[in-house]
């Protein structure tokens, strides 16, 4: 109970908000808006898993929104040329994971600073997608929006997908041993590798495994509407970053887990609706996010300085 | 990182040496390109276009110094904008008054990232990742979203859109800023124990310094230069709105490093910042003359980050090669 803390008080707020929700606003639960709510935050979501993995790692990557925009216009491209979508799936996830790489191989390739790095490679992957682009939207062709399903049923599809990931990944950290060989470097690196972990290729990987989600999450993106968006992803770095620190994964890497991360962005996402819903000024959405980031990282402040005066 | 232990001595491989000698090829190159690329009037545009990224990079170089960041500087400069705006329409106040008002927000601004994370001693890329949504958030609920401040009076727009004595107005405020923060990081006991800080918080609080008062010292600097920097971007483009400064806490940070300042604290040089902010802004102004596609300014700013930080890490890589004890040294590196 005390080990998760955080996650049930991250779970607790947004059954909070939940119920106000509830009591001054049942609108909110009517299931067509709730379900392309969820829809809508299913690729971030995905993300979001990917994201928690490399900050366990005592990484960050800034750069996913520019990969996912990168991956949801290449994958755009080849369903405009009819390839099948599982096809166009895999190879947005490959393109994805070679962006990953590239990250991964300058972090624990050459030892650079996962932030700066990222921040190098967010620059010129945005642009080079605007120079190539030209800001032009692709047009899908019939059949790739909602899988060629009725959008009810692409809707349940997308939301399963985002779930299954989640729900797999979550185990996979907790009872795999990749996933508690990422908890071991994102910890302490060197008392990593003298258990035998090899720190560098864990890091190359989970930042592979970052880019690949990213790809796979810009084909859910993708399959949501009739055009690609080149600018999609656009601030998607630090939506999910501040899902994934909302949900308790520490910055410094080593804690956290992916149910808190999936309370936590489940909570942002609920803010903008609820905003309005609650009928007060959707200006103020932006601000109330920052606010609950704000809080969530006090309360862990507080909460570890008491541990350290008692300790 | 291992340049300043070698640049000390050998002044040809300093880091800032290197990159003012790519400042001058990239300078050649463009004018020999580009067109009317190195007349005096670009000179100044280039001057007049770099001072708000230089004033915040400027601000940056103490807080990367003692290990820190600050991402909101870019939201803080769209929020004090907007409240200058607001302070002298709404309020109607007169230009300077509302100037020292909007600066006073800057620092009560700066002063709550400082204290978060000097007292309550958060992650600042946390902290300031949330005051980035914060500020915004504010300025945007502040504006609705949609109100603009237009017609400010000629004598405020002097400010920014004409020249005092040759030079764009607001130089002299960037020149200013520049030699303050060079003096304050390179002549004084608090620019030694912020470099202090950044190599070791701890340590520094063992010698006895205050650690958590210098930290909270240049994030509120930081707080009162964006607002100065926000009231220069008013003059320059004549009006505020909510999205003033969008993406300019990335542009400052890259400035910075390219500057050679280390990510991790403890190293790092104004004078680098200075010419990091140089290079990006000729960058930028000698592509647009060239004709070439306005992204590869932001392509080639990406790359260059990657090459600075590499070739800052490459002469410890072969030593550490020729030593062959690399791995322990991943640990230190990452985090």
């Amino acid at each position: 109970m005390k080990k998760y803390f955080r996650e049930l008080s991250v779970a607790a707020t947004l059954a909070i908000l939940l119920l106000a929700l509830a009591i001054f606003a049942p609108p909110f639960f009517q299931p067509q808006p709730l379900l392309s709510l969820v829809t809508r935050e299913a690729p971030t979501l995905v993300v979001a898993c990917g994201m928690a993995l490399v900050i366990i790692c005592r990484q960050i990557d800034i750069s996913v929104g520019s990969m996912f925009a990168m991956c949801s216009v290449c994958a755009g491209l080849f369903a405009a040329m009819h390839w099948p979508l599982a096809l166009v799936a895999a190879a947005s996830v490959l393109i994805g994971a070679m962006f990953g790489a590239f990250n991964g191989a300058l972090v624990a390739g050459l030892g650079l600073p996962s932030i700066v790095v990222t921040l190098a490679t967010m620059v010129t992957w945005r642009e080079g997608l605007r120079w190539l682009r030209q800001g032009v939207w692709v047009d899908l062709p019939n059949g790739v929006q909602w899988f060629g399903l009725p959008q009810m049923a692409g809707q349940w599809t997308l939301a399963v997908f985002a779930l299954a990931i989640l729900i797999f990944l979550a185990l996979a950290m907790k009872y795999l041993s990749a996933g508690r060989f990422i908890y071991a470097v994102g910890s302490d690196a060197e008392a990593a590798r003298l258990a035998g972990i090899r720190p560098r290729l864990t890091t190359f990987l989970v930042f592979v495994f970052l880019g690949a989600l990213v790809g796979f999450a810009a084909t859910m993106n993708m399959a949501q509407s009739p055009q690609v968006d080149p600018n999609s992803g656009t601030g998607l770095e630090l939506k999910v970053i501040a899902a994934v620190v909302v949900g308790g994964v520490a910055i410094s890497g080593g804690r956290g887990n992916l149910w808190g991360v999936f309370a936590g962005l489940l909570l942002l996402a609920c803010i903008s609706p609820a905003v309005t819903y609650l009928h007060i000024e959707a200006f103020w959405g932006k601000a109330m996010q920052g606010a609950i980031i704000l809080l969530a990282v006090v309360a862990d402040g507080l909460r570890g300085r008491k541990i350290f005066n008692h300790g | 990182m291992n340049m300043d232990k070698h640049g000390s001595k050998n002044f040809l491989l300093r880091h800032e040496t290197i990159l003012f000698v790519a400042l001058v090829a990239e300078w050649i190159f463009f004018d020999a390109v580009g067109h009317n690329f190195g007349t005096y009037d670009n000179s100044c545009d280039i001057l007049r276009h770099s001072c708000e990224i230089g004033l915040l990079a400027l601000a940056m170089t103490p807080i990367i110094l003692t290990g820190g960041i600050d991402l909101s500087v870019g939201s803080l400069l769209g929020l004090c904008a907007i409240l200058f705006g607001k302070f002298w329409r709404d309020a109607g106040m007169p230009i300077p008054v509302a100037a020292v008002c909007t600066i006073g927000i800057g620092a009560l601004a700066g002063g709550f990232n400082a204290s978060l994370i000097a007292w309550l001693r958060l992650p600042p890329l946390i902290v300031t990742l949330g005051t980035f949504s914060l500020f915004r958030g504010l300025a945007e609920a502040i504006t609705h979203g949609v109100d603009t401040f237009t017609d400010f009076p000629n004598s405020f727009l002097f400010l920014g859109q004409e020249r005092w004595l040759g030079i764009p107005s607001q130089a002299p405020i960037f020149i200013f800023a520049a030699i303050f923060f060079w003096l304050l990081v390179h002549r004084t006991t608090f620019g030694r124990s912020f470099r202090a800080i950044g190599f070791s918080p701890e340590g520094t609080r063992f010698a006895g310094l205050p650690v958590a008062r210098r930290v909270a010292m240049v994030y509120v600097l930081a707080g009162i230069v964006s607002a100065i920097a926000a009231i220069i971007y008013t003059a320059r483009l004549g009006q505020a709105k909510a999205d003033a400064g969008t993406g300019y806490e990335l542009f400052a940070i890259t400035a910075v490093v390219l500057g050679g300042t280390s990510i991790f604290g403890g190293i790092g040089s104004i004078h680098g910042t200075v010419l990091g902010v140089a290079a990006i802004a000729v960058l930028h102004s000698g592509i647009a003359h060239a004709l070439l596609p306005g992204e590869m300014a932001g392509m080639l700013t990406g790359v260059l980050l990657i090459l600075a930080l590499a070739g800052s890490i490459l002469p410890k890589m072969i030593s550490g090669l020729c030593a062959r004890k690399s791995a322990p040294r991943l640990a230190k590196q990452i985090s």
